[in-house]
């Protein structure tokens, strides 16, 4: 027994099972898709819908007034997939097995090649809004690595990064029908996956009231942590502003002004140096020719270099922002300007000497994209090795311990 | 009578140019395409077909009218214009001198 679903096509109604009606419409809406930029829309679509209506009459009998899921599976087949006629229609391919031959399988994969991908957010799996999960699927990575990614961005640009994401969120679109899921991952979209997804969805669905329970949960803890860590700073940050106040005064202000260019030479100097050192390692395996023990992963080696950045780094943030207030709150922003100004200075200033005076510098630059996806390549190859292989005894043990080491930086790092 | 994906290019730029020479003979409806095409070898489907007459249409090659049929709604009865007449004569030449030059080029 099935569900049958009423529809007009093109004016004439039919009766259809409901997963037939499903793939139906997974059809029409890629049709639709498919010709979003072709003038003449409206009327193939009508011309469309009126030739699955006469291959759709065929099947029915005074007797027999619903069409199957089977049938009309079989009528859009042989319809075969719409194209748009300028964008690759691989016409031809298409006609060497034109009907519901066996190769029809095969066309699919030919679109498949050709499918274009875009960047949806994609709220199934979702941390926050989505914007990871979409860009996973999109550069086709396993989403923890594009989480992780941007979690070190944000420590290495010191919370800059977050201005991306909150950027992505609003302008990057959610993916709502099937055909923005497939155009998502790069996918070919056809009825199938539709009737997969509902599927999906559906057993989701029965256990949603455990899942919903275990959000908010998760929530809950959040939001008390944000709360704590919240007070935590403004607590901290009065205290080093009144110690720094009552002792500096108006020598304060002025220490200030002098030691913030040195503030920032250094900060930007311990940046090019991490970045230059992950680089390094990345490519050579070793940082600066030193190499690192042999047991320690790619993958893991560089958070360590980040929680020591982050940990060298962390302190002067908090002396420059206690500097910042110690001058007074009115010249907070003119502080911080020149700051920024100052560090993006020297940062520049760096990277050129860098680029004309270091000539490894300059040959990562030349073969900048090679250079990259052979970085890349080597901390996904580190990171699933890490994955598949069970580690060693001696392994073992190391593991766990440069884990808690680095999670104790973090943590020390915070604190400070 | 060849599957070579390699000639897919040659059956796909010659499709539009067949067409005009199905049309070229009488008034026809899209199943009447479909089938004469299916016995070829540049068989193909109403989702490749649709948008790509209505591309011939915009381009004034083509036209259609409507006519009643006694088994269903009034059908698209496509018909060649002036300009499509043109291009057809013009491909046949074109194809005509392309066939020398292959068998000569062999030489």
């Amino acid at each position: 027994m099935n569900t049958v679903i009423i529809i007009n096509l093109n004016g004439n109604a039919f009766h259809l099972e409901e997963p037939g009606f499903q793939s139906l419409r997974a059809y029409l809406e890629r049709a639709q898709a498919a010709l979003r930029d072709n003038p003449d829309k409206a009327e193939i679509m009508a011309d469309l819908e009126q030739a699955i209506a006469d291959k759709c009459a065929h099947f029915l009998r005074p007797h027999k007034n619903v069409l199957t899921a089977a049938e009309i599976d079989g009528v859009l087949k042989e319809m075969g997939p719409v194209q748009s006629e300028n964008a690759a229609d691989a016409a031809a391919s298409a006609s060497t097995s034109a009907g519901n031959g066996p190769n029809a399988e095969s066309k699919s994969s030919g679109t498949a090649a050709s499918a274009p991908k875009r960047l949806y957010q994609i709220r199934e799996g979702a941390m926050i809004s989505g914007v990871c999960t979409g860009l996973a699927a999109y550069l086709n990575i396993d989403v923890t690595i594009v989480r992780i990614a941007f979690v070190v961005l944000t420590l290495l640009t010191t919370g800059i990064w977050i201005l991306v994401y909150v950027g992505m969120m609003l302008a990057v679109p959610f993916a709502n029908t099937g055909e923005e899921y497939a155009a998502a991952a790069g996918a070919p979209f056809n009825a199938q996956e539709v009737i997969d997804r509902a599927k999906k969805h559906y057993a989701e669905f029965k256990d949603s009231k455990e899942w919903r329970r275990h959000w908010r949960q998760q929530r809950r803890e959040w939001r008390r942590r944000w709360h704590e860590g919240a007070y935590w700073w403004g607590h901290n940050l009065q205290r080093n502003v009144q110690q720094f106040s009552s002792s500096a005064g108006y020598g304060g202000h002025l220490g200030a002004t002098l030691l913030i260019p040195f503030l920032a030479v250094f900060n930007a100097v311990l940046f090019c140096a991490c970045v230059a050192a992950i680089v390094s390692l990345a490519t050579t395996g070793a940082i600066f020719g030193w190499v690192v023990a042999g047991s320690i992963p790619l993958w893991a080696s560089i958070l360590i270099l980040i929680f020591f950045y982050s940990m060298l780094s962390q302190p002067l943030r908090h002396a420059r922002r206690a500097i910042y207030f110690s001058t007074g709150g009115h010249s907070y922003y003119w502080f911080a300007a020149w700051y920024e100004i100052l560090s993006t200075g020297v940062l520049i200033l760096v990277c050129w000497f860098a680029y004309t005076h270091v000539p490894e510098v300059r040959d990562f630059f030349q073969h900048f994209a090679q250079n990259v996806t052979t970085m890349w390549n080597n901390i996904v190859e580190s990171f699933h090795h890490t994955a598949t292989h069970q580690p060693g005894p001696g392994v073992d043990a190391r593991l766990p311990a440069a884990a808690a080491a680095a999670s104790a930086s973090a943590f020390l790092a915070l604190r400070t | 009578m060849t599957t070579d994906p390699k000639f897919n290019p040659i059956r796909k730029g010659l499709l539009e140019f067949l067409i005009l020479q199905i049309i070229s003979a009488d008034k026809v409806y899209v199943a009447d395409m479909m089938k004469r095409l299916q016995e070829t070898d540049f068989a193909t489907q109403e989702g490749t077909l649709y948008p790509l007459l209505s591309k011939m249409r915009r381009e004034e090659y083509v036209d259609y009218e409507w006519q009643e049929s006694d088994s269903g709604p009034p059908r698209k009865y496509y018909k060649l214009t002036a300009k499509g007449k043109t291009q057809l004569a013009e491909f046949k030449d074109y194809w005509a001198y392309l066939n020398t030059t292959i068998n000569q080029l062999g030489r």
